[in-house]
């Protein structure tokens, strides 16, 4: 397995790849950080007042990464989605089995560097919100200096740690989808369909399925399940449930199948 | 003493001649190897058997089978009967035997976005290449197998370029190249001159013989025979999933009847030649050709003699004509090279037609 994750870095550390992923993701996090910072006086997206007092909360630090955690989670799914389908689409999976042949260790090496790639991501991402929270927030008159107390640390420290695994659950929906449909475009495409459009429906038709939706609670459990019917203790566990079974599944069909790519 | 009918032989009493017994010698050997994809048999009930430390050809027309066979043999494809070995190891578990196998299925496929170089940087971190010496030896390690298999299919000048931009036969090497990473003991490579011109076939036959030569197992696939005819020892020939032929090149010459045909120069000596070449010993009989075929306006039809003969009687049976004061207008000698044995045996050309097209 420690060999199937290293080998996985060489495709990963490709410098058009890197650098599109990490311009991709500095983009929206810069995107999520001026929403937030000018959204100040006004309201947020869902309608709801903001104030500079609550924008100079601790937890003010970390509102222009929760603010894109859905943008993150696409990344992560289709960054995903894209690397995995595309061993197949390829058939460059076909030279790594033969390199590699349990299975298991192969897609677990994938995995893990998959994992930590995501979690780089967030990184960046919550590197370039907070530097830029912080640079625009006099504009508006917000203080900072809670940010940068300790508090302000633990729920920036809380927030990594919430987004990183939203968008770890994104991206356990992309190796399903890559798995299953074997072509980077098409996973990408269902993957993203089924995370955002296909769940709103869902929910609007039936709004006590909310509770229940994979997508919807992993955004729920992203931003510490502030403002949602259904609790983040609760909303974790749902989501843990789900992820367990679509590693389940994804690897069940990783290791039974034919690979005729 | 036969054994009563219906009774099977207790197993293992007829010894080496029984089939199911796998010989020592076999780097690849399946019993009844079947693969259904739905309602379609794409392998049926082979029964391989590719010598070890030889050059084996495995042949059939595109879509007889080759490809799905060689990735059951890989683990990649379950089979869905019959059972198969590789280097002694039942295929259900190919972590047992592919540490000593290189492989390149259906093409080179490797990252475009990537260098040649980095390609086999991933395979080779992925198979542990360099295993066993310290941290930085392994890293020197890997690097020298990696610049020694790229020096060995002759890409080292373009190993730094991204693998986009090869030409098919850089792709072709490259992916024999990866194949040699592990240093393998059987190499098998699916149609490694697909595509190529002549010059790159003839490199990669060379460089085949050249790993031949240094004891490796290799089974290379092809749809064409004459790309691998004369550098295989073994052949396996297989044709919508089924075993046409299997056993040694030189075996399936030889039973190829080779001939020896005579025009001679008056018509009516054509049946005292025939008797001639009888009371010597050698089968013949007499064909009429229609030389000016061509030509309709100059129709002039000669008997052929047929000798079914080897070449190398030729003079003798030329100076047995002589002595019999037969003068022969033409004499040529007709060995059936084995893309005409393998058109005959697949039935897509008659054996007349083949004979007349091929005659030397
Ligand atoms: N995954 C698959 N599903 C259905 N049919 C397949 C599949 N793979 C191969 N086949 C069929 O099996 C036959 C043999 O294919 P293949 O093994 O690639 O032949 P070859 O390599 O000799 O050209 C072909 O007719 C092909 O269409
Ligand atoms: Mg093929």
């Amino acid at each position: 397995m420690i060999n199937s994750f290293r080998s996985e870095w060489v495709p990963l550390l490709r410098p058009r790849f890197l650098f599109g992923t990490v311009a991709a993701v500095a983009a929206v996090a810069a995107l999520g950080a001026m929403l937030t910072i000018f959204s100040a006086g006004s309201t947020d997206f869902d309608g709801d007042p903001v104030t500079v007092a609550m924008l100079a909360a601790p937890s003010g630090i970390s509102e222009g990464l929760e603010a894109v955690t859905i943008l993150l989670g696409v990344v992560a799914l289709s960054v995903t989605a894209a690397t995995l389908a595309g061993e197949y689409s390829r058939g460059t999976l076909r030279n790594q089995l033969v390199a590699q042949p349990h299975r298991l260790r192969l897609l677990a090496g994938k995995v893990l560097a998959l994992a930590v790639f995501v979690v780089g991501v967030v990184l960046a991402a919550a590197v370039v919100a907070v530097a830029l929270s912080f640079a625009l927030a006099p504009v508006k008159g917000i203080p900072t200096d809670q940010w940068a107390s300790l508090s302000g640390l633990a729920a920036l420290g809380k927030s990594l740690v919430n987004v990183s695994l939203g968008s770890l659950g994104y991206a356990v929906v992309g190796a399903l989808a890559a798995v299953v449909l074997r072509s980077p475009a098409a996973a990408i495409a269902v993957g993203l369909a089924y995370a955002l459009p296909v769940e709103m429906l869902v929910s609007r038709i039936y709004s006590p399925a909310a509770g229940w939706l994979p997508m919807h609670l992993m955004e729920v459990f992203s931003v510490g399940g502030t403002g949602y019917a259904t609790p983040y203790q609760q909303a974790g566990l749902r989501v843990g449930v789900f992820c367990a079974v679509a590693a389940l599944l994804t690897a069940l069909m990783f290791r039974r199948r034919d690979v005729t790519a | 003493m036969p054994a009563a009918p219906g009774v099977p032989a207790a197993p293992g009493v007829s010894g080496v001649s029984d089939t199911r017994v796998m010989p020592a010698d076999a780097a690849v050997w399946t019993r009844g190897l079947t693969k259904e994809y739905g309602p379609r048999r794409v392998v049926d009930h082979l029964d391989l058997f590719v010598p070890a430390g030889a050059l084996s050809g495995f042949v059939g027309p595109n879509g007889a089978g080759k490809s799905t066979t060689l990735r059951m043999l890989l683990g990649l494809v379950r089979p869905s009967a019959g059972e198969a070995f590789v280097l002694g190891e039942p295929v259900t578990s190919p972590e047992d035997y592919l540490d000593r196998t290189g492989a390149m299925i259906e093409g080179p496929t490797f990252h475009p976005g990537l260098s040649g170089r980095r390609n086999l940087e991933q395979l080779a971190l992925l198979r542990g290449v360099g295993r066993g010496s310290g941290l930085g030896h392994r890293r020197r390690a890997r690097r020298e197998r990696i610049d020694e298999v790229l020096a060995q299919v002759g890409l080292a000048g373009r190993a730094d370029d991204r693998f986009g931009t090869y030409s098919l036969g850089m792709k072709q090497r490259l992916g024999i190249a990866a194949a040699l990473l592990p240093r393998p003991k059987l190499l098998i490579l699916d149609e490694p001159t697909n595509g190529l011109d002549p010059a790159g076939i003839r490199e990669i036959r060379t460089l085949l013989r050249d790993l031949a030569g240094t004891g490796m197992t290799i089974f290379v696939s092809s749809h064409l025979l004459s790309e691998v005819e004369q550098i295989c020892d073994h052949l396996v020939m297989i044709r919508s999933g089924r075993m046409l032929f299997q056993g040694h090149v030189a075996d399936l010459l030889a039973a190829e009847d080779p001939r020896i045909l005579m025009v001679p120069e008056r018509d009516d000596d054509a049946e005292r030649l025939a008797a001639v070449l009888g009371s010597a010993g050698l089968r013949t009989e007499i064909e009429m050709a229609d030389e000016a075929r061509s030509l309709p306006t100059l129709v002039e039809r000669h008997p052929v003699v047929v000798a079914h003969a080897p070449d190398g009687l030729a003079a003798g049976i030329n100076r047995l004509a002589m002595r019999a004061g037969i003068t022969l207008r033409s004499i040529r000698t007709h060995r059936p090279n084995l893309e005409e044995t393998f058109l005959r045996a697949t039935g897509d050309v008659d054996g007349d037609l083949t004979m007349r097209g091929g005659a030397t």
